[in-house]
């Protein structure tokens, strides 16, 4: 069993009255790739910013491996324009990046052409790539992703899954991602955490798609769809079977 | 003029440039000013309590931080009322508690608007070693304030202490302040932060460039503004405060001309 990098237990979380999080327990392990889905409003964002400890739950707990570097892209990154910030020098800040490892990270991320650019002037995509680049930039045991593809369009959305794919492949990392593109992280993903406040469902892609929660939830199209979509690519990996299938058999507020 | 007013222009100065970008960055000239307008409660205290007035500056700096961050924290009005409030507060409070202390009008003019004989010999080793240290603490955190800058979530995210960050930038700003009150004066402080680092902005290419520019022309419009005033007999901190406005429309139109002369694309 892999040794566990961030733990959540019996996490609530109420705003504005109503329950956000309703007693979500999650754990992260060592090279895991796990994909949180839900419709909008669900929490997901929530749930991450809390495994990230960057808000406290009102119960239930997040405890992380003692000395665990974590890697997050936030959900929205907006720099000022009037901060000046060249893309070498926001990749070098607050961090000691030898200048060998710097060109390693930005070879490896598809930056190696923006470094003497500003930020400001940069792409959606680019940007995706330079925050990706800042997220592996301390050596990271875990990479956090909120919804990194939104602004992409299509072929970049493949484009960006597909590097991060490789670098999973690549790095010793566990992955941990809000995503709400469903068909195109389903062939990567070793395991999908579908979260409406409570978990509903969570596995293998293709198991998720046969849950009945999960066929409530985003309509027996969606699951059709990602059984498809799952189906022609389970020769990519073998990891699937692995996974456990856990089901709560929770009441619904 | 003389020896103490002339290290202390330079002292501002070296701190004004980087502390100036972070106002612009971050969008805190109004809790710049509030914090200025706050200076003259600190007099005031220092002069009840008898102690100095840079002290008494700064401990209202604190004060004030401290009391901005805890409303806003409660999440009831907007940070810029919040900002509002307190610092009409504290400059209502400041003038009526200076009147009630018998100083004179002429003097808190000198506090509103600077002065030249404003600095002497005993006030200086505060001054230097106000500005050294906090200039100190500054560059510490630079890397730290950078990238929470560009991304608070990010920043946290990395193990940066945010909030403390905040806190200590707050109170870096209170210094200045105490010690900017002297020659640029009250109602003048927050353009001593915010003009030179606009003006460096237009052509730097990296924060430390911003910053660092930002220095030079505060630190030259102080040292030319210093014979001007005594010489015209005019106020200091208006003196000094026109002479970077002057070179910031210079540079502006600089900038608008090799944006034009530059081929497009």
């Amino acid at each position: 069993m892999s040794e566990r990098l961030i733990q959540a237990k019996d996490l609530c979380v109420r705003r504005q009255g109503g329950l956000v999080l309703d007693n979500v327990s999650l754990a992260l392990g060592e090279r895991d790739f796990i994909t949180l889905i839900g419709p909008n409003g669900a929490g997901k964002s929530v749930l991450l910013r809390h495994l990230l400890k960057l808000e406290t739950p009102d119960s239930g707990s997040v405890t992380h491996k003692q000395g665990l570097r974590i890697g997050y892209i936030p959900e929205r990154f907006q720099i000022d324009p009037t901060l000046p910030m060249p893309v070498r020098r926001f990749l070098t800040l607050n961090n000691n990046q030898p200048a060998d490892a710097l060109a390693e990270l930005v070879a490896e991320t598809r930056c190696d052409m923006l470094l003497d650019k500003p930020l400001a002037a940069l792409s959606g995509g680019e940007m995706q790539r330079v925050l990706l680049a800042r997220a592996l930039s301390n050596q990271p045991h875990v990479l956090m992703l909120d919804e990194p593809a939104q602004n992409l369009d299509v072929s970049g959305q493949l484009q960006f899954y597909r590097l991060i794919d490789e670098l999973y492949e690549k790095r010793d990392l566990s992955v941990l991602m809000v995503s709400h593109d469903l068909h195109m992280v389903m062939s990567s993903t070793r395991q999908v955490v579908c979260l409406y406040h409570h978990i509903c469902c969570s596995g293998a892609p293709d198991s998720i798609a046969r849950d009945p929660e999960f066929i409530q939830m985003f309509g027996g199209e969606m699951a059709q769809m990602m059984a498809v979509y799952q189906h022609s690519h389970s020769h990519d990996h073998t990891h699937d079977d692995a996974c456990d299938h856990t089901h709560h058999h929770e009441v619904k507020p | 003029m003389t020896a103490p007013l002339l290290i202390t222009a330079t002292a501002l100065a070296l701190l004004a440039g980087p502390l100036g970008c972070f106002v612009v960055w971050r969008r805190m000239a109004y809790f710049g000013d509030g914090l200025a307008h706050s200076a003259l409660l600190g007099v005031a205290i220092g002069l009840i309590v008898g102690m100095s007035h840079q002290i008494g500056m700064i401990l209202i700096a604190i004060i004030f931080a401290i009391t901005l961050i805890w409303l806003r924290a409660q999440r009831l009005l907007a940070t810029d009322t919040l900002l509002g409030i307190l610092a009409h507060a504290a400059l209502s409070l400041g003038i009526v508690a200076m009147a009630l202390l018998g100083v004179e009008d002429a003097e808190v003019h000198d506090y509103l608007l600077g002065s030249l004989d404003s600095v002497n010999a005993d006030v200086l080793v505060y001054v230097v070693l106000g500005c050294g240290l906090s200039l100190g603490i500054l560059m510490r955190l630079w890397p730290g304030l950078l990238l929470m800058t560009s991304s608070e979530e990010l920043a946290h995210a990395e193990g940066v202490p945010v909030r403390v960050y905040e806190f200590l930038l707050m109170l870096l700003l209170g210094v200045l302040v105490a010690v900017a009150v002297q020659i640029v004066g009250i109602l003048l402080i927050t353009s001593l932060l915010i003009i030179p680092a606009s003006a460096a902005r237009l052509f730097a290419q990296s924060p430390e460039a911003m910053a660092i520019g930002g220095s030079l022309i505060a630190g030259l419009c102080m040292l030319a503004g210093l014979p001007v005033a005594s010489a015209m007999a005019v106020p200091l901190g208006p003196t000094i405060v026109a002479l970077t406005v002057a070179l910031f429309v210079l540079l502006l139109a600089g900038r608008l001309l090799v944006d034009r002369l530059k081929p497009a694309g």
